[in-house]
């Protein structure tokens, strides 16, 4: 299966070098997607399909396309990569366009990452329903008094294959797995309101899921914690974000990382390479060699070998992610263009640690839109949570908001959580800042 | 009538009768066939130059199966007769009772008067012919202001066709055309950077692209980027808000529009479950959901499910008249479907969602509603918002705005969120202006993974209380 989906990348390459590009990059895929979603004593929905495309990136004559498809009958494709060449020819040339330079392919990690589960095929669609239904039967259990509107359980999975030639040799395969399964409740403010909440868990593998039981309890739990939410007084304070909750943080921060970002000069970390951005506490890696992590891998996009690599240390800015054309255009050795998993420092706190010895402070458990302008670092961000008094956590507070600037909020972090979300290639610990302004009332 | 579009594809109404036959061989209620070819071309402007081209094809199909509110769905990329049944086959296992039969004959709807009749469609366009939009966008942009460091233009076009076909026989094809243009600025002044742009959006071929139109790209980008110099965050906490004519719709989109999707109420989890019928806002304030705006980038001949969209009327007089529905939820609750059945692709199934929501105007003009005004935030542009359907919070994200002082706009504020709870937030809207506009900008909508594209509008509003995600007291 996976040997004609790397001839197909071949054969695809051939044919563009036929058309007369110079080189190219192809990129092959398919897909095995599942779902089933249960909701309040029933299937609501079933989706099953197996899909797949095609990219090629063309290098023309010193110019450049990138195009993708998911019309793969022979005639069409040869029409489709025909007109991608001409598409090319017509546009400026550019001189920082051409395939990664070979060094970059080398010192490949001859390591297995454990990203692909042999039983895959042994999960029917009997154990999916059933871990569907479980989830609403979690949820119910936690909910003695019946405020629960409704109650739903999904799972999701995926089987991955995917094969990238470059027309300079590199090759490159991989297949993956993975399934999540996540519950959702909503229940009755006896004000009117229906708040609602989710759980969630995945894994590379099916045998390492969570209890789907679990998954349905915490959401329940999390959505009935929610009755009687209230705003809260505008402030500067404390404000604890959950593990769960802090990779949208974190992504802001990470996001101005991009080269394409310095050079397009929309980055508020531009010209900070060494500089301390955030307290000692902000210690981050990029480890793309994490077993089982959502985003490891052995090469990344491009073909670049894949390695760990610094991004915080101690508060100080050590790389940016740096692809290969931006890399050319600052005159800066290639990284990688995308994150792999991040690896915090973790502290040696749990939460509930964290929000004793913080004693007056928000928890914030969700966020509701808000931006972050990555060009100057200004956030503002709609946030949900808890009121946490005494050490404690005390009312729900939601309809409010968190603002600042990311140059100033990562200097006062002020503690990290033992507690790395597993459900995400960020894996965020709890953060805590000090003195940040929050709005409500 | 006979099939269009998609017999070059070797579509036939003997395969999608094979299919649809195939999607009730367990007795689902009913069932129905997308189909979709969608190609995208982009061209981007980076660093002086047209230097990069995408371009996309997505052909596909997807077959649904319904039993009551239960859904059954497969999709492939092979339009043979062979993966067509199969999908049907995996999308029939919704249902486990005896077969139904397929429809007894297929009628293809005739043509009908399209809402984007285009004088240039994309397929006729060569990018030669695009190029030089671009690079005149750039060198305008940098002759209109020297603080101008950098400039992205980007052009995007859609053509294709959809067809859809049911267990009722019915057969529609639609064409969907769409372009999307914008100007994104970097300045710098003094050491500091700011960004900020502008884009227009239709469902409109080459002739979109208007002098005026271009002038106006150039004329919003820069003034948008630039004025941020000057501007800052306003003060955190309550205080009166006016949102200005036009894409301040987003505050409908949010407060109201996804709250009346009807999935969310036949589940009994929207803030607006048992609320039709009643008062929610002052009599003055009337919301529509809109598909058949001419050329609108919301706007459809038919829905996803083959159903023509029309204009829905969500709130009358301040009274809440009716959800959005699909063919589901129409079902379910007995009404005729609203047109409003959407998908992002042949690989979803379709939901109820929004077209082109707006307000339509009120009583009040522009400066009685500013002069009302002691002390308040001014909103003019917007980047994106969120809600939470059920507690019905609700967010959006104010890039441009001023502070009003004394019934005057006094100085700017930028990158700052607005909160507030949706009924509430509708019970204070105070004032509404005669000034309706239908935003012209690129908007797009998510859902349950899905995006779809929208339009919104709205006079000029006044809401006597929102929070504002500022910083500091400023008193």
């Amino acid at each position: 299966m996976s040997e004609t989906l790397l001839d197909a990348a071949r054969r695809a390459a051939t044919l563009a070098l036929a058309k007369g590009a110079g080189a190219c990059a192809v990129g092959a895929w398919r897909a095995r997607n599942v779902e089933v979603t249960w909701r309040d004593g029933k299937v609501e929905k079933a989706t099953e399909a197996t899909t797949r495309a095609l990219g090629l990136e063309l290098y023309v004559d010193g110019r450049y396309a990138a195009v993708s498809t998911s019309d793969l009958r022979p005639d069409a494709l040869a029409r489709f990569i025909e007109d991608a060449v001409a598409l090319a020819r017509t546009i400026s040339p550019d001189p920082f366009r051409r395939l990664p330079e070979p060094e970059l392919y080398a010192g490949r990690a001859g390591l297995d990452l454990e990203l692909d589960d042999p039983d895959y095929g042994r999960v029917t669609a009997e154990t999916r329903r059933g871990w569907a239904q479980a989830i609403e039967a979690g949820a119910r259990a936690a909910d003695p008094q019946g405020r629960i509107i409704s109650a739903t359980g999904s799972t999701g999975d995926t089987q991955v294959e995917s094969a990238i030639v470059h027309t300079d040799g590199f090759e490159g395969t991989r297949h993956a797995t993975d399934f999540w399964i996540s519950g959702e409740a909503a229940v009755l403010d006896p004000d009117g309101r229906r708040p609602e909440e989710y759980a969630a868990a995945g894994s590379r593998f099916w045998g390492a899921l969570e209890r789907p039981e679990e998954i349905g309890r915490r959401a329940a739990t999390r959505a009935l914690s929610r009755i009687g939410t209230v705003k809260g007084e505008s402030a500067l304070m404390t404000v604890a974000v959950e593990a769960r909750a802090a990779g949208r943080m974190a992504s802001m921060l990470f996001g101005p990382l991009s080269a394409s970002a310095l050079q397009q000069k929309r980055s508020f970390l531009d010209g900070k390479l060494g500089e301390t951005i955030g307290s000692p506490l902000l210690d981050v890696r990029d480890d793309p060699f994490v077993k089982r992590g959502f985003g490891s891998r052995l090469f990344d996009g491009e073909g670049i070998a894949a390695k760990p690599f610094p991004i915080f240390e101690q508060g100080a800015l050590r790389s940016y992610y740096v692809d290969t054309y931006y890399g050319r255009k600052l005159g800066m050795r290639p990284t990688t263009g995308r994150m792999s998993n991040h690896a915090w420092v973790p502290g040696t706190r749990s939460l509930d640690d964290l929000l004793a010895d913080a004693k007056e402070a928000l928890l914030i458990t969700g966020f509701l839109g808000g931006n972050s302008n990555g060009t100057t670092g200004d956030f503002s961000l709609g946030v949900k949570g808890f009121r946490v008094r005494g050490g404690a956590i005390a009312e729900p507070v939601g309809e409010m908001n968190l603002s600042g600037n990311h140059l100033e909020l990562w200097k006062r972090l002020a503690a990290v959580g033992n507690d790395p979300y597993p459900y995400s290639a960020m894996r965020t610990p709890t953060l805590v800042f000090e003195g940040v302004q929050v709005a409500g009332l | 009538m006979a099939i269009g579009y998609f017999s070059r594809f070797g579509v036939t109404e003997r395969m999608i009768s094979e299919t649809l036959t195939a999607a009730l061989s367990r007795g689902g209620d009913f069932a129905d066939v997308f189909f979709q070819h969608k190609i995208g071309a982009d061209l981007s402007l980076e660093d002086g130059a047209v230097n990069r081209a995408y371009a996309s094809v997505e052909l596909g199909v997807g077959v649904r199966v319904v039993k009551g509110d239960q859904t059954g769905y497969g999709y492939t990329e092979e339009l043979t007769p062979e993966a067509l049944v199969a999908a049907a086959r995996t999308a029939a296992t919704i249902a486990d009772g005896p077969s139904r039969p397929g429809p007894v004959a297929l009628h293809v709807a005739p043509a009908r008067a399209s809402r984007y009749p285009l004088v240039r469609p994309w397929e006729e366009v060569r990018p030669e012919e695009k190029l030089p939009l671009l690079v005149d966008l750039e060198q305008r942009a940098f002759a209109a202001d020297p603080r101008i460091r950098k400039v992205n233009a980007h052009l995007r076009d859609e053509s294709g066709a959809v067809l859809i076909a049911d267990s009722r026989g019915r057969i529609v094809e639609d064409r969907q055309p769409m372009t999307l243009l914008s100007l994104s600025c970097v300045a710098e002044q003094d050491g500091r950077r700011e960004q900020n742009g502008y884009n227009v959006a239709a469902r409109a071929g080459f002739e979109f692209y208007t002098q005026e139109r271009l002038d106006r790209v150039v004329t919003e980008a820069i003034a948008r980027t630039t004025v941020l110099f000057e501007a800052g965050p306003p003060p955190a906490g309550e205080m009166p808000v006016v949102l200005a004519a036009g894409s301040s719709g987003i505050l409908l989109h949010e407060a109201i529009g996804h709250g009346m999707e009807a999935d969310f109420n036949r589940k009994g989890t929207s803030i607006y479950a048992d609320k039709i019928g009643k008062r929610i806002a002052a009599p003055f304030v009337n919301i529509m959901d809109d598909g058949t705006q001419p050329a609108a980038r919301g706007s459809i001949n038919v829905d996803d499910e083959g159903n023509t969209a029309g204009a829905t009327r969500l709130v009358e007089g301040g009274v809440l008249t009716t959800f959005l529905h699909d063919e589901i939820s129409a079902r379910h609750y007995g009404v005729s479907p609203t047109g409003n059945g959407r998908r992002e692709s042949y690989r979803h199934a379709p939901l109820p969602r929004m077209r082109s929501t707006y307000m339509l105007p009120g009583p009040h003009s522009r400066d009685e509603i500013l002069r009302s005004v002691k002390r308040g935030l001014y909103c003019v542009g917007f980047s994106n918002g969120q809600v939470a359907i059920g507690a019905g919070d609700f967010t959006f994200y104010v890039k441009n705005g001023w502070l009003i002082e004394d019934g005057r706009l006094t100085r700017p504020v930028k990158d700052v969120n607005l909160v507030g709870n949706g009924p509430k937030v509708l019970e204070k809207v105070d004032m509404v202006g005669d000034d309706l506009e239908i935003d012209e900008g690129g908007w797009t909508c998510g859902k349950d993974g899905q995006s779809v594209p929208v339009s919104q509008g709205l006079p000029t509003v006044r809401v006597a209380s929102m929070t504002v995600g500022g910083r500091g007291s400023g008193r």
